[in-house]
């Protein structure tokens, strides 16, 4: 290892939403120089069974970037240890921590994008693709007093899906949330999207 | 009287082929013997077993394919398989696959799908595909047998509107109610098995027209 | 198992055994030998005891197959990390089942069980441990097929 002279990164933290998370520090600065940055992390496994083991982050060992993408990294459940180091030419800074250790359970869930549109008298919806780790819990209802909320389990997104045959005249209301089941919690719920039906005249 | 293992090169891309457990080996000639009579000798392996065994119908045939359905029907074990070229006294190395495993690699092919229409919906019945067998006379084994939570994913296209939408479905009849009259629909089925991806093999697509409107016939006259 | 209800990323361990798949399964020149020995033990337990087999055999892989193993590839690494991370998220998911007293052991788990740890035993560490990983998609499938009840629910 080169002598640790480069001053290490600080102000390390993770932003995390919808299951992708993004490791960020500040940039240690050298004028006129390029610093290259390493991040490596550690599962709970490595820390319980194999405490001298790092791992190479996928995409920034190293990179020039303030952030990584360590959504590749982060695949259980589990509290992660994430470090960042700079290098410049031979000299290598201390290794930074990460203060607490990331779970992926933490990161925010956010509504759903969809888009709620009629076949004639079939109720149709497309949701956002946000990956196979996604399921979408989809609520509808026909707007008259004292309707009956339906759900349905959606998967996968980005393909139009069939929720329901309406009836003619009628106005139907949709919403939706995701669920991770491998964190085990739901988004809340987007807002609702409601389609009228035409009307159909009654036959002699 | 046994070849020589001599430096004729081997088969090339050797692979199962899987659908519904029909497992084939497959491999292209080995490179650079373009217009040379090659055959070819295959030998398997279950895996935890104790040696290659011969598959007799394969051993000196030119075809590059080997059906080893009834070998590796026991779709909770693995296999091996290998071929070898023979060119007149002289044969390659063997070249062997990976290791095989019919439960998580076969392909599961599309159900057979029946459609009725009437003036304003279609009926949709759908048969599980089946399980290869040795000989038609043997009872057929659904593959829902096998994958009990597989499922059926319904494509249906309208033609008029242009637009497309799809059900997951896990019973084998679904009615289509409201439609659009003397309006053409195409549906497509696919089969799903949750758990490792496997290549899709959708059913051929199938197009029928509702019936024409009988009450907007009666208005006219 | 069905009783033990399990929030796994199976598609994400199914995956990364995918990107370990072939590597490892070359490593293992002993295709005469199994650990996990399908028709033996796995494929003759009972619903009943799918839980305490799961249990058992997650700690065979988090004790001893991941620990025996030194993997100096960073691709396979990084897979390798990927499922023993999900075993241990899974360890504890079991473990608040076994605290409700569903996930009750029997004989049958605990014989079958031990053919396994005889079977790593009879080989050298290194081998057992490479052919243990190799042999994983056993495993999953056979989770798949106990954990079917519950995937969609």
């Amino acid at each position: 290892d080169g002598v640790a002279v480069l001053p290490a990164p600080q102000n390390i933290s993770v932003q995390s939403t919808n299951m992708k998370h993004v490791l960020t520090w500040s940039p240690v600065m050298v004028p006129e120089e390029i610093v290259y940055y390493s991040v490596e992390y550690q599962g709970e496994y490595e820390s319980l069974y194999m405490s001298h083991i790092w791992i190479p982050s996928n995409w920034c060992s190293p990179t020039t970037g303030l952030e990584c993408d360590i959504t590749d990294d982060i695949t259980a459940t589990v509290p992660y240890n994430l470090r960042v180091r700079a290098t410049l030419g031979s000299q290598t800074s201390a290794w930074s921590t990460l203060k607490h250790p990331f779970n992926r359970n933490s990161t925010t869930l956010i509504p759903p994008g969809m888009e709620v549109t009629k076949d004639g008298f079939h109720l149709v919806i497309k949701l956002e693709d946000l990956g196979p780790q996604f399921e979408f819990f989809v609520a509808y209802w026909r707007r008259e007093p004292g309707a009956k909320e339906h759900v349905k389990v959606v998967r996968p997104g980005g393909i139009p899906m069939h929720l329901e045959t309406m009836e003619p005249g009628a106005t139907y209301c949709v919403k939706a949330r995701t669920f991770v089941k491998a964190i085990g919690r739901y988004s809340a719920f987007s807002q609702a999207e409601c389609v009228k039906v035409q009307g159909e005249s009654l036959p002699l | 009287v046994p070849c020589i293992s001599s430096g004729l090169p081997k088969p090339t891309n050797i692979t199962f082929l899987s659908i519904n457990m029909k497992n084939i080996l497959q491999w292209n000639p080995p490179e650079g013997l373009h217009g040379a009579e090659i055959t070819y000798t295959v030998q398997y392996f279950i895996y935890g077993q104790k040696k290659w065994l011969n598959k007799s119908e394969c051993r000196n045939i030119s075809r590059t394919y080997c059906d080893l359905s009834v070998e590796t029907s026991d779709y909770e074990h693995q296999y091996y398989a290998k071929v070898k070229a023979i060119w007149g006294m002289n044969c390659s190395k063997w070249a062997e696959t990976g290791r095989f495993y019919p439960f998580l690699e076969t392909q599961i092919g599309p159900p057979e799908v029946a459609l009725t229409t009437d003036e304003k919906s279609i009926s949709i019945v759908l048969t599980a595909p089946e399980k290869w067998k040795k000989n038609p006379e043997e009872s057929s084994i659904s593959m829902q047998q096998i994958y009990s939570n597989l499922k059926y994913n319904v494509s249906i296209y309208n033609t008029k509107s242009n637009r497309m939408w799809s059900q997951c479905v896990t019973n084998h009849t679904l009615v289509l109610s409201w439609l659009e009259p003397d309006t053409v629909y195409c549906v497509l089925v696919e089969s799903l098995v949750p758990g490792p991806p496997r290549l899709a093999r959708p059913s051929e697509k199938q197009c029928v027209s509702t019936l024409k409107d009988q009450t907007s016939e009666l208005k006219v006259k | 198992l069905r009783r033990c209800l399990i929030s796994i990323d199976m598609h994400r361990i199914e995956e990364s055994f995918r990107g370990i798949k072939k590597a490892i399964q070359a490593k293992d020149t002993m295709q005469n030998v199994t650990i996990l020995s399908p028709s033996e033990s796995l494929h003759s337990i009972k619903p009943l005891d799918a839980c305490c087999m799961t249990k058992n055999l997650l700690a065979f892989y988090v004790d001893r197959v991941f620990k025996d193993h030194q993997e100096l590839d960073p691709q396979l690494l990084r897979k390798i990390s990927s499922i023993a991370n999900s075993f241990l998220y899974m360890q504890k998911t079991l473990q608040q089942c076994h605290e409700q007293r569903l996930c009750h052991c029997r004989q049958e788990a605990t014989n079958a069980t031990r053919i396994i740890h005889d079977n790593y035993d009879q080989l050298e560490v290194r081998s057992a441990a490479i052919k243990s990983l190799g042999e994983l998609d056993i495993f999953l499938a056979w989770i798949d097929k106990n954990h079917q009840g519950t995937s969609d629910a």
